[in-house]
């Protein structure tokens, strides 16, 4: 393409992009259709790849393709592959995007979907796909080391230790966080069970399939489990409606807890060929799969944006979740803006994988750019729906009641008008019992997606059919994730208990596996039980922690990344890393401090924990809770969640004074101080 | 689409591909099969032959059933933990 057309093609992407911007921003009145939202979101991003990743790769980090990979310099044929940029797109990307897009943006959809589009873009271009890009290159620069080892490395052991013990608390929540939204979604809901069940004997056999029958045909295996899985959607319908087999499927919030906690601690013991290898698979067909139709819907459906721009509730005074637009906004979506847990995947497997050099700017922020899209989706597909809609599956019932009536009456006083009747009529279209109080991104975008799809696809009749499709989609890489995550939560136990008694940190110790799966389990499940018997819902108190953890450890990989282009002699370019880190920081200290200290009890855990100690002190129970034992529960655990915040933030103020420190040393020094793998030849390598 | 079809036809490493040649349907079937394993974090076993032979022609070569399983394996063995 000759310099002009490609001039007036990104002056024509601009255009599109700005005239996208104006319909959403200025279509007072009227609705606006989704399709400007998603439109938009694809001009910044196309405009942020070409010019922004370009900037970066050639001035910033001086890529070189020169320079022998790990992939290219350790071929080994089966770690080390140099691989296809396409290929390796697509695992990136299926290892980067988990539930996390699809939750955050679900839930700040509560201030309209403005603020929540504005942040997921903004913090996309500068801070989240700069994280990862950056982290990608210094993991490829350092034979595909992994991010403690790099901090270890560049920072010193004391950070290095410090940032593992982050990472721990961030997965203990993370695991409990995503179980609680299983939870949420599968309660009462015998038809959302048996699907999810269903997805364990389909596993199982692809597992015997793969491994024993036709050994290493991932392919076909996929095939049929996609197909039997699809079929277990038709058929739980049957089960639901089966007077022997519904009420079998049917479970209350404890009794999904514990079946949960149960599955996580056999799941993580089990060989992983068996069950988290084939799951694995399943899940991310799905997920390419589920992402393009629903980009595909809702160009073709164009449905209008329910939702107004900003809603009332950016003052803070929300249901979903309480606090004001800053800082809440910034830590409630995390992943699809800037996620701390993708600096763990870029310096996992991808960077032993990468081929050249110059591939790294397509697939660390450009596979970014991709996860954004599908949050920008996932706040289309809630803000689609009706608000009266959102409003009753996403705020607590101590706030809506338990009742269609009630429920109806409560928020069409919050000025968002709807019938008890129109409740129900989308609970019998999606073939649930119920949809109140569904809190945690999965049951909305559910049933936002099932709209967009049955309009594309087979009609109203089909509702349900997609309702359940998309449940199942959430719920089966949250599975995989417990699963995965249980087992990197023991390893990293294993290693930390090692320390203590060199026995316990032997992984081919049985008691100690045990030991440390136990402790594990016993962690994220303690935190999921605690959220799904607290009357405001959970969701509530655990996504803001797991917000305010990852975005520090976001921060925490970002001021890495500062200290590598310092060491690199690159200061001048440090604002690339600095301006994301520093946003970053005040959101989440500030968030953290508030989440600590607030005087109001809906915000500050410290202010609730007071309120309910107090009173149970005095004798009187206050609702929700229904007994003294109750609330010196609440009052316990609100405790345990200021410390659990209080210890981001610490970790997150000792990195940055460790990091500043060692800026400041390495800008006295006349020459680069990095550690890198020098760039020699790579010997007996092909040219 | 097309040129992202053909990207992933030009194999960074030459694979010793079936003599026959095949025909273009065969060729796109196994491409993507290929594509398919790899980005579920697989690596190729046809890939591993060729790497096998040109390096290490002396040493016993694993059949697909145990590079299979070994790939799994370290996949998950103490790889980084999935996302959000």
């Amino acid at each position: 393409m000759n310099k002009m057309t490609a001039m007036i093609a990104w002056i024509a992407v601009a255009i599109v992009g700005a005239f996208s911007f104006a319909s959403l921003a200025l279509g007072r009145g009227e609705s606006v259709s989704a399709v400007w939202l998603v439109t938009a979101a694809l001009c910044v991003y196309f405009i942020a790849y070409r010019f922004y990743s370009k900037y970066i790769a050639e001035r910033v980090l001086g890529l070189d393709d020169t320079r022998p990979t790990p992939a290219v310099r350790h071929n080994d044929g089966m770690d080390y592959v140099p691989t296809n940029k396409w290929v390796l797109y697509g695992h990136h990307f299926a290892a980067i995007a988990g539930a996390g897009p699809l939750v955050g943006p679900v839930l700040a959809a509560q201030m309209g979907y403005l603020p929540g589009t504005l942040w997921i873009l903004a913090g996309v271009v500068v801070a989240g796909a700069v994280q990862d890009f950056i982290v990608l290159f210094a993991s490829v620069r350092r034979d595909g080391k992994s991010l403690g080892e790099m901090i270890k490395m560049e920072l010193g052991p004391v950070p290095g230790s410090l940032a593992l013990v982050g990472v721990l608390a961030i997965m203990i929540i993370i695991l409990a966080v995503l179980s609680l939204i299983v939870v949420k979604a599968l309660t009462g809901s015998p038809w959302g069970l048996f699907t999810i069940a269903a997805t364990i004997p389909i596993a199982l056999a692809m597992g015997v399939y793969m491994r024993i029958i036709r050994p290493g045909r991932v392919g076909e295996a996929s095939l049929f489990g996609v197909v039997l899985l699809l079929a277990s959607i038709v058929f739980g319908r049957n089960v639901a409606a089966d007077a022997a087999l519904g009420p079998l499927f049917t479970l209350t919030g404890t009794q999904l807890a514990w079946a949960l906690i149960l599955y996580g601690a056999i799941a993580a013991s089990l060989p992983v060929w068996l069950m988290l290898a084939p799951r694995d698979y399943l899940s991310t067909f799905l997920k390419i799969g589920t992402v393009c139709a629903l980009a595909v819907g809702i160009y073709i459906v164009a449905p209008p944006l329910a939702m107004p721009q900003t809603t009332r509730f950016i003052d803070g005074s929300g249901p979903v979740f309480s606090g004001s637009l800053f800082p809440f906004l910034f830590i409630t979506i995390a992943c699809g803006a800037v996620s701390g847990f993708h600096s763990l995947i870029s310096s996992g497997t991808t960077p032993k994988m990468v081929e050249r050099e110059s591939h790294m700017r397509f697939i660390g922020f450009g596979g970014m750019l991709a996860e954004s899209f599908v949050a920008i989706m996932a706040l289309s597909a809630a803000c689609v729906l009706d608000p009266g809609i959102y409003f009753a599956m996403n705020a607590p019932a101590a706030v809506i009641g338990t009742t269609a009536a009630n429920a109806a009456q409560v928020i069409s006083g919050w000025g968002f008008t709807i019938t008890p009747d129109m409740i129900n009529q989308t609970a019998v279209d999606i073939g649930e019992n119920s949809i109140l109080s569904r809190a945690g991104g999965a049951p909305t975008l559910a049933v936002g997606m099932a709209q967009i799809l049955a309009k594309a696809v087979g009609g109203k009749s089909m509702e349900a059919f997609w309702y359940h499709f998309a449940i199942l989609f959430e719920a089966l890489f949250i599975l995989t994730a417990v699963d995965a995550g249980t087992r990197v939560g023991r390893f990293m136990i294993q290693d930390m208990l090692g320390h203590v008694y060199r026995p316990l940190g032997n992984t081919d110790y049985l008691p100690a596996n045990v030991l440390a799966t136990v402790l594990c389990v016993g962690a994220w499940g303690y935190f999921l039980y605690q959220g799904v018997v607290d009357p405001l819902g959970g969701i509530n108190t655990l996504w803001q922690l797991f917000g305010v953890g990852n975005q520090m450890l976001a921060g925490i990989a970002l001021l890495l990344c500062t200290s590598m282009l310092v060491k690199m002699k690159r200061e001048r370019y440090i604002w690339v890393t600095v301006v994301p880190t520093a946003w970053l920081l005040i959101t989440t200290l500030t968030a953290g401090i508030q989440k600590i200290f607030h005087s109001d009890p809906a915000i500050g855990f410290v202010a609730l924990a007071r309120k309910f100690s107090t009173a149970a002190a005095q004798g009187t129970v206050l609702p929700p809770a229904k007994s003294i034992a109750e609330m010196q529960r609440v009052a316990f655990n609100n405790y345990l969640d200021a410390v659990v915040c209080a210890v981001f933030v610490l970790l997150v103020l000792a990195m940055c004074w460790y990091t500043i420190a060692i800026c400041r040393r390495a800008l006295r020094q006349a020459s680069p101080t990095v550690h890198e793998i020098p760039p020699l030849p790579a010997h007996g390598a092909p040219a | 689409m097309k040129d992202v079809l053909d990207a992933m036809m030009r194999d960074p490493t030459p694979v010793a591909h079936s003599a026959s040649g095949g025909n273009r349907l065969r060729t796109w079937a196994r491409t993507m099969r290929q594509a398919w394993t790899q980005m579920v974090g697989i690596p190729d076993y046809d890939r591993y032959l060729a790497h096998h032979a040109a390096h290490h022609p002396e040493e016993p070569v694993l059949s697909r059933g145990e590079f299979f399983a070994q790939a799994i394996d370290r996949r998950y063995s103490r790889s980084g933990p999935r996302c959000c």
